[in-house]
This record gives structure tokens, sequence and C-alpha cells, in this order.
């Protein structure tokens, strides 16, 4: 098991390489040369001639890389030309934000969608079974920020029952040990801050969830689908084991290795769709962030916020991957 | 030995039996159709405004001289609406053109040459596909500026991964196959064996997810015309570009918003109905059995 982790973190080398690599040339490619885009158009010729110094702009090109890699392994992103303040600051403030969104979200596609594609399977050709392929159909061909339109229009505004943006309403106090306004709540014991957090996350994360629910529920019901049909199933089922231990031992169990690698894969949906979900409803994460800076040619967010999403983009799938051979021991030898 | 035509008879009979996909191709055709025909189509200007419609305030919905409504600016949003699948319909192309031709070059290239070939070029397409799709979409349209090509191009360019892997694993799966086993054995020429054995039945899912990139596609650019990165003059009738900012009028005027959403997803439905239909024809299991 050790050896099989430690081969993925090697594996893992020289994709994050290839990726400092890539963004470091794409710093080369932007409007106006590296030191004008990481400075903004109001850079003195002293601040130029610094960012100069420090990225090595006037040596060959390794030595500018080999740079480059020193000052982002330190955290140095450098400073937001919107804000002036360092970029990582901002990273720290915005992350909670995207990931509690993102949680909610995997939990809202998960709790239904497992579910919903099991239901449909067991009771394949039925109208259940239909009805849940209609609506995955509908969920990928609906796009996010649209449903998060609609969704905003009828439970926000139409109806009123829910807050139309931000984490928490302004009209109350939390404070915040962790940054994640659903857990400070629960932490400093706060129940109107709690519930109000809760109310605010509820239309981001559905609309944001809705693609993962539509992929988990089909998977979930070709997963199943194809155990039901097992040697092993029917072997239990003659042995008279009660249907509902068949169904969690043998067939759940089994169907889960697919649907384990589909969620792995859905987070680089749900970080791509945080952008368009979180402008609709205001919300103060990583997308409203990145989106502000490309408004702005804030070249300094961007590459930290792309850099650094793609890092954990790449950490997320070898948990996934490490889940998945702790799941099906035979992938432990691949 | 089974000649390809035989894969195409059966996969479009199964085609032409599957509920989906009809009703897939009757959205896609009328989406073709308007984009063809809108001049012919579309009552009025999609860019000719109108302000003395606004003297209510913003904006009047659905009436029977302006079947959509009017938007904020006074423009016919059923005019808009029918060039706007011009535009979206361009970009579906277009954007698709680009991930599948470099994609495919790249895979082609990586499957039947193998080695390290084949690991650099896999390398390369793992390093892309580490960036999620929309971030790596708007690293690409910083670097190139916004407007209608850039993110054209930066969509396709987040495809070309997902193209190149697909023949790639494709056309691994073909060259260990039976069938060019025993033509190598005979002394067919390698170019021969790829053009007529390999490359028609690869093909296949390439057709498929061809299809559904599509969709995607769509879907894509109007999330990046949405964010305001997309045509930079706001009269371009792009139906993504159409909902920028239209949240402020939720209240008022909710027809902005709606509209042009539901020709999205009936568009995309569309293309995602054949794609499903597509794939379950060309089903290499169910060969030989519907």
């Amino acid at each position: 098991m050790l050896r099989f982790i430690v081969r993925r973190l090697l594996l893992l080398v020289p994709i994050l390489v290839g990726l400092s690599i890539l963004v470091f040339l794409w710093i080369r490619l932007l409007p106006g040369g590296p030191a004008e885009a990481l400075l903004g158009e109001r850079g003195t010729d002293a601040q130029e001639a610094a960012i100069e110094r420090q990225y090595g702009l006037d040596k060959p090109i390794h030595v500018q890389y080999w740079r480059y890699v020193q000052t982002v392994a330190q955290g140095d992103f450098g400073d937001s030309i919107a804000t002036r303040r360092p970029v990582v600051e901002e990273l720290k403030q915005r992350f909670p934000a995207t990931i509690e969104l993102a949680v909610a979200a995997m939990l809202f596609s998960v709790l239904l969608g497992i579910p919903l594609g099991f239901i449909a399977a067991k009771r394949y050709g039925g109208p259940i079974d239909h009805a849940s392929l209609i609506l995955s159909l509908l969920g990928i061909s609906i796009p996010i920020f649209f449903l998060a339109i609609i969704l905003k229009y009828i439970f926000a505004v139409k109806l009123g029952w829910l807050p139309t943006v931000g984490r928490i309403s302004v009209l109350i106090d939390l404070d915040h040990p962790t940054g994640f306004y659903v857990l400070d709540a629960l932490l400093t014991g706060n129940l109107e801050a709690f519930w109000d957090t809760l109310k605010h996350l509820v239309l981001p994360a559905v609309a944001l969830g809705s693609i993962p629910l539509a992929v988990v529920a089909r998977i979930t019901r070709a997963a199943v689908l194809d155990v039901l049909n097992e040697d092993y199933v029917r072997t239990a089922r003659a042995k008279g084991v009660s249907p509902r231990l068949v169904d969690l031992r043998h067939v759940l169990r089994n169907a889960l290795l697919p649907i384990a690698t589909i969620i792995g894969l859905q987070t680089g949906l749900l970080l791509s769709g945080a952008v368009l979900t979180e402008t609709v409803f205001a919300w103060p994460g990583l997308g409203t962030w990145l989106v502000g800076a490309i408004r702005v040619r804030d070249f300094p967010v961007l590459q930290g916020g792309i850099l650094f999403v793609s890092i954990v983009f790449v950490l997320v799938n070898l948990a996934v991957d490490v889940m998945y051979a702790i799941i099906n021991p035979r992938i432990r030898y691949s | 030995m089974e000649a390809p035509s035989g894969l195409w008879r059966e996969a479009w009979q199964r085609l032409r039996r599957n509920p989906g996909a009809i009703l897939g191709f009757g959205l896609v055709l009328t989406f073709v159709v308007v984009a063809i025909f809108a001049p012919l189509i579309a009552p009025f200007d999609p860019r000719a405004q109108d302000l003395s419609l606004l003297r209510g305030g913003c904006c009047p919905g659905p009436s029977t001289e302006h079947f959509f409504g009017v938007d904020g600016l006074g423009r016919d949003q059923f005019s808009r609406i029918v060039y706007g699948a011009r535009y979206s319909l361009l970009i579906g192309v277009v954007a698709v053109a680009v991930g599948l031709s470099f994609g495919l070059v790249l895979g082609a290239i990586a499957g039947y040459l193998g080695g390290i070939v084949d690991s650099v070029v896999m390398r390369l397409m793992d390093i892309m596909l580490s960036i999620p799709g929309l971030l790596l979409a708007i690293g690409i349209v910083a670097a190139l500026g916004t407007g209608l090509t850039q993110i054209m191009i930066a969509v396709g360019a987040t495809q070309i991964p997902i193209f190149a892997r697909l023949l790639r694993g494709s056309i691994l799966a073909q060259r260990e196959n039976d069938f060019v086993l025993a033509a190598r054995s005979i002394g067919v020429p390698r170019r021969k064996i790829l053009a007529s054995h390999i490359l028609p039945n690869a093909i296949s899912p390439v057709i498929v997810q061809g299809t559904l990139a599509l969709a995607t596609a769509i879907i894509d650019v109007a999330g990046l015309g949405f964010l305001g990165l997309g045509p930079q003059d706001p009269s371009t009738p792009e139906w993504g570009t159409m909902l920028t900012g239209t949240t402020r009028y939720l209240q008022t005027a909710p027809h902005l918003a709606i509209i042009p959403g539901v020709a999205i997803v009936l568009s995309v439905l569309g293309f995602n109905l054949i794609g499903d239909g597509l794939r379950e024809a060309l089903d290499p299991k169910l060969r030989g059995r519907g």
C-alpha cells in the first residue's frame, strides 16, 4: 500500500513541474510583458526594475524558471494589482468559502444521486428509471449559471423563501475561527447564524451540484445494473440471504468502485462550476475573485488562483486514486 | 472479415428506433434551420434599438409584436434569439473543430507510434487536464484577450486532451485486435492497416464524443460569455452574453434571463440526446443483437 502511494506521489512530480512550466510560459505571453502584467500600468520604474531582478527577466530562460519556482515555492505569488495585498492573503480568505460551497454541492449530489441511481437500477424500465434518465439528461444540458438564475428567481425572488446573495445575512454577527461559516456557527454555538448560513448555502449548492447529481445518478444506475447481473449476486440470493443484505453487502459495495472514481472526477467540475455559481449569488469565494481579476487584468491573482486550484485538483485526484486502491486491492499492483 | 459498412448500417437502424435520438435530431434540426434562415425568420434587426418602447421602464415582456419581449435597450428579443442560434452553431462547430483536429492528430501519433512519443504526448495532456476546464479557458482568454474568436479557441483548446486520449485509447485497443494481427501476418502494409481496419473502428467513439463535445462547447462558451469574457460588443446576440447582468432584472423582467437560457438548454439537449443515441447505437457489445 505504501509503495503504491509513493509511486503515485512520484508520478505527481512531472505533472507539477509541467504545470509550473505552463504557468511560467503563460506569464511571458501576457499582453504587455511580464513586468507590466504583474504590476499593472501604474507600476513605477523602480518597481519594474525590482520585478525584473526578482524574476531575473534579463537572465537566460532556465535561470528565470528556477527563480520563478523558488518564489512560488515560498508561497509568494506576488501582490494583487487591484488591492495591493499579497495574493496569498486573499487566497486564504477566499478559499474556505469555495470549499464550503463545493463540499455542500458534493454532499447534495451524492446523498441524492446514489439512492436515485440505485432505485432506478432496481426498477429497471419502470417510471422511476425513465424519470431518472430524463433528469440526468436535463441536468447535464442546463448550464449551471442558468440553473442558478432560475433557482434564484423561483425561491428567492418570487417565493422569498431563501436569500438571494452572499454567505450570511449582514445583520448577523459571527466569529470565524475556521473560515467555514457553517462550522463556525456550530463551534460558537450561534444557532441563528447556523440556520442563516445554511439557508444561504442551499441554492448555490443545489445549482453547483446539479451536474454531479446527474452524473452520479447515471453512473450508480449503470454500475448497479452491471452488478445485479453478476453470478455472486445470484448465488447470494439462492443461498437465501435476505434481499436487503444482498443489496447492501454485495450490490452496493461492488457498485461503489466506479461511483467513487466518478466522484473524484467531479471535483474538477465543481471547481470550474463554482466560478459561475458564485457569480450569480455574489458568493465571496475563489470564483468571484478570479472573475473580478480577469476584468481588471489582475494577473498576479489569476496566476496564483489558477496555479493553486490546479494543485488542489491534482492532489484531490491523488486522494481519489489512493481511496480507490483501498477499496479495490487489485489496483495496488497495477 | 466484418466490413465496416455492416457496423454503420446496424447502427443507423438502431438509431432510428431510439425515441430520444429522434427528439434530439428534431431539436438540432430546428436549431440549424433557424440559424441558417435567421434573416428570413427574424422580424427585426437584432441590433436595432427602439428606446421609445421603454417609456414605462424596463422592460416590456412578450407581446404580439415582440414575441419574446424587449431588452434593456429596446431590442427585440425574438430576433436576437434567432440570430443567436447562428452564433451558437458557429461557436460549437469551431470550438469542436479546434479540439478535434489537434486532439486527433496528437492521439493518433501517440497511439500508433507508442513508446516515448506516447509518454510525452500523454504527459502533456495530463498537465492540460490538471487545470479544471473553465479555469484553463479563463487562463487562455487572459493571454489572448476577450472576444468571440478568443473564447472559441479557448474552449476548443480545453477539448484537445479529451479527443487525444480518446483516439489514443481506441487505437491501442484496435492494434491488438485479431484481424489486425491477421492482416499484418499476411504482409498488409502498416498504412493500409491503419486506414482500412483501425481507423474505421476507432472512429465511432470519436463520433459520439464529437457530438457530446458540441453540447459541452455551447455551454462552455455561453458560460464564458455570461462572465463577460466573450464578445465585448453587448449588441452581439450571443445567448450567453445576453444573460450577463440579467440577474439584476429578475424582479421586473424575468423573460430577459429565462428565454436565452431555455434556448441554450434546448439546443444542448438536442446534441446530448443524439450523442447518447449514437453511443448506444455504436456500442460493440450490442452488435449482432438489437
